[in-house]
C-alpha cells in the first residue's frame, strides 16, 4: 500500500519559481492522497504553472504515455515537472521524459497491507519461511520490534513495547491468542527454528 | 523524446515474480498434518497477475503433495483473502473443530487467525510467503498498483528529485545515496552482475537534464518508516473503508459550484418533447392526437399496466406531432408528444387542490398520486403509486432520501434549503398513506444548510429522526441507505418492502406535496446545471424542455466541439452520457452535468490485474472483477453466478479501475443477457 503526504515545502518551493507543469495523480485516492494540501499549494503558487494534469494511475506507462503525449508541447517549455504521486509515478514520468526535470511533490509512506487492498492491520515482511503454525496467526517478525522468534524480551512495559511504547508487545499478543486455542504448549515446546536470512537475499 | 517500452510484455516476462506464494515443503506439510486428526484448507486465490485464466484449485496441488490425503476434510478458494470484510462472510460456515490450514502469503494467514480466534480454532499455515523484492507485500521494494518494473520503498524521504527520477535505494543494491560504490564493473553491479549499477544510470540521466547532484546529500532518516503520523493515517483510511457501509468511493465533489445558487425558474421554451416513457415500467397511452389544444397540466398520455405512469402537459398549446426523439436514458429513438407553446400557461381545470387531505382516505390520496403522474425523482423514474399500493407486508419506517451524493448535483441540497416546510407536509401526506409513524430524514453531512433547514422545519414532532449521514458515494442508494440508517440488510434480489421500509427521495415527496396540496401533475423538477457550462445553477424547469434550450441558456460551446467535452444526464457518476442532442428533460433529469473528456478512458483499458480495488469499493460486497473476465468472454452464465443481478450500477468498480476496463457496460450486458435467457 503507497501513501502520499506533501513534501517538505521548502524542498519543492524553489520549482515553482520557474515554470513547471504539474502532475496530480489521483489513482490511489481512495486509499490516502493529500488532495487538500496539495490544492492549496498550488493555488498559492499558481504564476509559474503553465497547466495541471490530473490523472489517475500514472503508475501505467500506457496510460502515462498518453498524458504525456497530449501535454507535449507544454511540457517540452517548461523547466520541470513536478509530479504529485507516490514513487512510482515519479519513476514512470521521469523514465517517459529522460530529457526533462522531473521532481517528485511527495513523499511516499509505508503502509500495512496490500496495496489495493484495505490496509490492514496486519503486515507480512516475506522471510520465505512461515512462522505463523506456532505462533496462532501472529507474525513475530513484523508485530516485534526486534523481530524475536523464540519469545518476548522481557522489556515490555504494561503490555506495550519498549521500542515503541506505542505499539503493542507482539510476544504477549502471541500468548494470549494461543492460550484462546489452547495451544499454549506450542511455546513449551518451543518449535521455532532459527531464522535463515539466505532466503530473503536470495530472494532479492 | 519518449522511451518506448512494452508494458504488457514485460508484464509476462516478470509473471513469476508476482507470486505471492509458494507451498511450503513436503516434509514440513506432512510434519504438520501429523499433529492434527483433520485440516479443513482455504486458499488465496491471488493477487496482481494479469487475469488471463481461470484459477485452478491450489488445494489440488496441495492434496497431491502430501502423505496423509483423508485428513482433509474440505477446502474453500477464496479472492482477496486479507480483506476482512468479506473473508469474515465467506468462512462462516466452518466444520466445527477443525483446524484450518491456510494457503496464502502472510497476511492472509494472519487476517482469518484473527477472524477464528474467538472460536478457539487452530490456524495452520501451509505456505510461505515468496521473498522477492517485486512483491507487494516485501518491505523492501514495491511497485505501484499497475504491473511496472518501477519500485518504491516507501522511504518517506524521496530522492528520486536530486537523482533524476531513478530510485538509488530500490535499484542500487546497497542501497547508497551518495554516488556510486566503485565496484561497479562495465557498469554491472558487484553484488549481481546481471543488474546495471544504477548510479551510473543516475549520471548519463543527469547529463541528459545538463544538470548536476547537489551535495551535500541529505542523509537518509530511518525513523521516518512506520511512525506514528503514518498509523494515524492508516487508522482514518481503514476508518473511512467501513463508515456507514462496506465499500463505497470519495469522488471530488464539487458541489461547491452551485451549492449557494438560488434555484432559478427556467424560462419555458418555444418547442418542447415530451417523451410516452419516462418510468420504468411501460409507456404510456398517448391520450392526444397532431393539431389537439392541451392546457397546462392537462394529462397527454395514460399509464398502461401496473407499474407506469401519466403524462402531462408541462405547457399550453398545440401538439404539433408525435415523433421518434432520442430517449436521454435508454439512448434509442422514443416516441414523444412534440407540443408548440402558446406561452399562455393557461390551466386545466384538473388542477385543484385537495387542502383537507387530512380527511381523504388513503386509497383516494394514492390514486391522485398516480393520476399526476408521481415517479421517483432520484433518477430511478420508478413510479411513486406502486409503492403507496397496500403491501402484502408490514411498513414501519419511511426514509425521506436527502443525501444527494453524486458529485456536482445539488438540486435536492437547494430544495431543502428553499422549500422545508413544503417537504415536511409532502412526509405528513405520505406517512398517513404509508401508516407509518416512524420517519428518518437522512441528509449527508456535506449539506450543513439543509441540515439546519430540515432540522427547524422538523423541530420536536414526534416520530421524526434527522440523520447526517457520512459523506460517501453511493450513500443515497436505497440499500445503502436502509444499511446505514436502520441497519437493515435488504436481501438479495428483494425490495426495501421486504424488510418493512420505503424510501422516498426529497425531490419526489416534494411532487407529492404538490399534486395533492396544489394538484399540480409533475411537470417541473429541479435540475442542476453544471461543470463546463458558463452560467451554472440550480433550475426549475419544465419537462420536455430541448437539451439545446438549456445549452443556449447557460452559454456552453459544446455543440461547437462535440469531441472534447462529455455530458451527462445525472450526475458524473451514474449519469447517462449524451451523445445525441436531439432529446429533451424527462422526469428522471436530476442534472446535467458537462466535463471535459479525460485523456484516458475506457476505450484505452487493459487486462485486469487482479488488484482488487473493486471488490474494495463494492457497495453491493460483489467481485466486479469476474465481471470483466467473464464478460469480456460473453460468459454471461458465470456472471449471474458471481451474483450480477445484485449490482446496483453505482459505477464505483468503474471509477477506481487501475485498468480502465469499462465494467458497468459489461454488467448492463450481463443482466440483458441473463434476463434474456429466465
Amino acid at each position: 500500500m503507497l501513501i502520499t503526504k506533501l513534501k517538505p515545502l521548502n524542498e519543492i518551493e524553489n520549482y515553482f519559481e520557474k515554470k513547471v507543469f504539474v502532475f496530480k495523480c489521483f489513482g490511489c485516492k481512495e486509499v490516502y492522497f493529500p488532495e487538500q494540501e496539495i490544492n492549496n499549494f498550488i493555488e498559492e503558487r499558481k504564476t509559474g504553472i503553465l497547466s495541471i494534469g490530473e490523472v489517475d494511475y500514472l503508475c501505467n506507462v500506457d496510460f502515462s504515455k498518453v498524458y504525456i503525449e497530449k501535454n507535449a508541447d507544454v511540457i517540452q517549455n517548461s523547466d520541470a515537472v513536478v509530479v504529485f504521486s507516490c514513487g512510482v509515478g515519479v519513476q514512470v514520468v521521469s523514465k517517459l521524459l529522460e530529457n526533462e526535470i522531473v521532481v517528485p511533490g511527495c513523499d511516499t509512506c509505508y503502509l500495512n497491507g496490500f496495496q489495493g487492498l484495505t490496509v490492514l492491520e496486519c503486515d507480512c515482511n516475506q522471510c520465505g519461511e512461515c512462522y505463523l503454525n506456532y505462533t496462532g496467526g501472529i507474525c513475530p517478525i513484523t508485530s516485534c520490534a526486534k523481530n524475536l522468534l523464540n519469545g518476548p524480551c522481557g522489556g515490555a512495559k504494561n503490555g506495550k513495547c519498549e521500542v515503541n511504547p506505542e505499539v503493542d508487545c507482539g510476544w504477549i499478543a502471541i500468548y494470549e491468542r494461543l492460550r484462546t486455542i489452547d495451544k499454549e504448549q506450542i511455546l513449551v515446546e518451543n518449535k521455532m527454528f532459527v531464522r535463515n536470512f539466505e532466503k530473503i537475499i536470495k530472494g532479492k | 523524446m519518449l522511451t518506448y517500452f512494452n508494458l504488457q510484455k514485460q508484464m509476462r516476462e516478470t509473471m513469476m515474480d508476482y507470486t505471492k506464494y509458494r507451498l511450503k515443503p513436503k516434509d514440513e506439510l506432512d510434519d504438520v498434518l501429523k499433529e492434527v486428526s483433520s485440516l479443513f484448507v482455504i486458499w488465496c486465490k491471488k493477487c496482481y497477475k494479469v487475469f488471463e485464466t481461470e484459477e485452478f484449485s491450489e488445494c489440488d496441488n496441495f492434496v497431491e503433495l502430501i502423505s496423509e490425503k483423508d485428513k482433509i476434510n474440505g477446502c474453500l478458494g477464496i479472492d482477496f483473502l486479507c480483506n476482512r470484510f468479506l473473508t469474515e462472510k465467506k468462512i462462516q460456515n466452518l466444520p466445527e473443530n477443525s483446524p484450518i490450514g491456510i494457503i496464502s502469503c502472510g497476511l492472509g494467514i494472519q487476517t482469518v487467525a484473527k477472524l477464528v480466534e474467538n472460536k478457539r480454532i487452530r490456524v495452520i499455515a501451509l505456505a510461505d510467503s515468496v521473498p522477492q523484492s517485486d512483491n507487494a507485500t516485501s518491505i523492501i521494494g514495491y511497485h505501484g498498483i499497475a504491473l511496472g518494473s518501477e519500485k518504491c520503498a516507501g522511504c518517506a524521504q524521496c530522492y528520486l528529485g536530486m537523482t533524476g527520477g531513478l530510485c538509488p535505494i530500490v535499484d542500487c543494491a546497497k542501497s547508497l545515496l551518495n554516488g556510486p560504490c566503485g565496484g561497479a564493473k562495465d557498469s554491472k553491479c558487484e553484488v549481481n552482475a546481471e543488474k546495471d549499477c544504477v548510479w551510473i544510470e543516475i549520471f548519463k540521466r543527469m547529463e541528459k537534464q545538463k544538470r548536476t547532484i547537489s551535495y551535500p546529500v541529505k542523509v537518509r532518516d530511518y525513523n521516518k518508516f512506520g511512525s506514528s503520523e503514518e498509523k494515524k493515517i492508516s487508522t482514518i483510511s481503514f476508518a473511512r473503508r467501513t463508515e456507514s457501509f462496506y465499500g463505497g468511493v470519495h469522488p471530488s465533489e464539487k458541489k461547491e459550484l452551485t451549492e449557494n445558487l438560488p434555484v432559478q425558474e427556467f424560462p419555458s421554451s418555444k418547442y418542447l418533447f415530451v417523451f410516452l416513457s419516462q418510468h420504468a415500467g411501460y409507456p404510456a397511452t398517448a391520450l392526444v392526437k397532431q393539431g389537439n389544444i392541451v392546457k397546462y397540466g392537462q394529462k397527454i398520455a395514460e399509464s398502461s399496466g401496473l407499474i407506469s405512469a401519466s403524462v402531462h402537459s408541462p405547457v399550453s398549446g398545440k401538439v404539433v406531432s408525435i415523433e421518434e426523439k432520442t430517449h436521454p436514458a435508454l439512448l434509442r429513438k422514443m416516441p414523444a408528444v412534440v407540443i408548440e407553446n402558446d406561452f399562455s400557461d393557461e390551466k386545466d381545470e384538473m388542477i385543484s387542490g385537495c387542502a383537507d387531505w387530512q380527511s381523504a382516505p388513503k386509497e383516494k390520496l394514492t390514486e391522485l398520486v398516480k393520476e399526476k403522474g408521481i415517479v421517483g425523482l432520484g433518477g430511478a423514474m420508478f413510479p411513486t403509486h406502486v409503492k403507496f399500493f397496500p403491501p402484502k407486508k408490514p411498513i414501519d419506517v419511511l426514509i425521506v432520501n436527502g443525501c444527494e451524493c453524486e458529485p456536482y448535483l445539488n438540486a435536492d441540497n437547494r430544495l431543502m434549503i428553499e422549500h422545508p416546510e413544503e417537504i415536511l407536509h409532502g412526509i405528513m401526506i405520505a406517512r398517513k398513506v404509508l401508516g407509518v409513524s416512524s420517519v428518518v430524514v437522512a441528509i449527508e453531512e456535506n449539506k450543513p444548510d439543509a441540515i439546519e433547514s430540515m432540522k427547524k422545519a422538523i423541530g420536536e414532532k414526534q416520530g421524526f429522526v434527522l440523520k447526517e449521514m457520512k459523506t460517501k458515494y453511493p450513500q443515497g442508494a436505497e440499500k445503502m441507505l436502509i444499511k446505514s440508517t436502520l441497519g437493515r440488510r435488504v436481501p438479495d434480489g428483494g425490495l426495501p418492502l421486504d424488510v418493512g421500509v420505503v424510501v422516498l427521495n426529497v425531490g419526489t415527496i416534494f411532487s407529492i406535496y404538490r399534486a395533492i396540496v396544489q394538484g399540480l401533475p409533475l411537470v417541473k423538477r429541479m435540475i442542476t446545471v453544471s461543470g463546463e457550462f458558463e452560467k451554472q445553477g440550480n433550475l426549475e424547469i419544465r419537462i420536455g424542455t430541448p437539451f439545446t434550450d438549456i445549452f443556449e441558456f447557460c452559454k456552453s460551446k459544446i455543440s461547437e466541439n462535440k469531441d472534447e467535452y462529455c455530458l451527462k444526464m445525472g450526475g458524473p457518476m451514474m449519469g447517462i452520457m449524451q451523445t445525441d442532442f436531439d432529446s429533451a428533460v424527462i422526469k428522471g433529469t436530476t442534472g446535467m452535468i458537462l466535463t471535459k473528456k479525460p485523456l484516458v478512458d475506457c476505450s484505452q483499458q487493459n487486462t485486469c490485474i487482479k488488484c482488487g480495488r473493486c471488490v474494495d469499493v463494492c457497495p453491493m460486497e460483489l467481485y466486479p472483477l469476474y465481471y470483466a473476465y467473464y464478460g469480456s468472454r460473453q460468459m454471461w452464465e458465470k456472471c449471474v453466478e458471481y451474483g450480477v443481478k445484485n449490482c446496483i450500477e453505482c459505477g464505483c468498480c468503474q471509477y477506481v479501475c487501475s485498468s480502465k476496463i469499462a465494467l458497468v457496460d459489461l454488467i448492463k450486458q450481463a443482466k440483458k443477457n441473463a434476463n434474456n435467457k429466465t
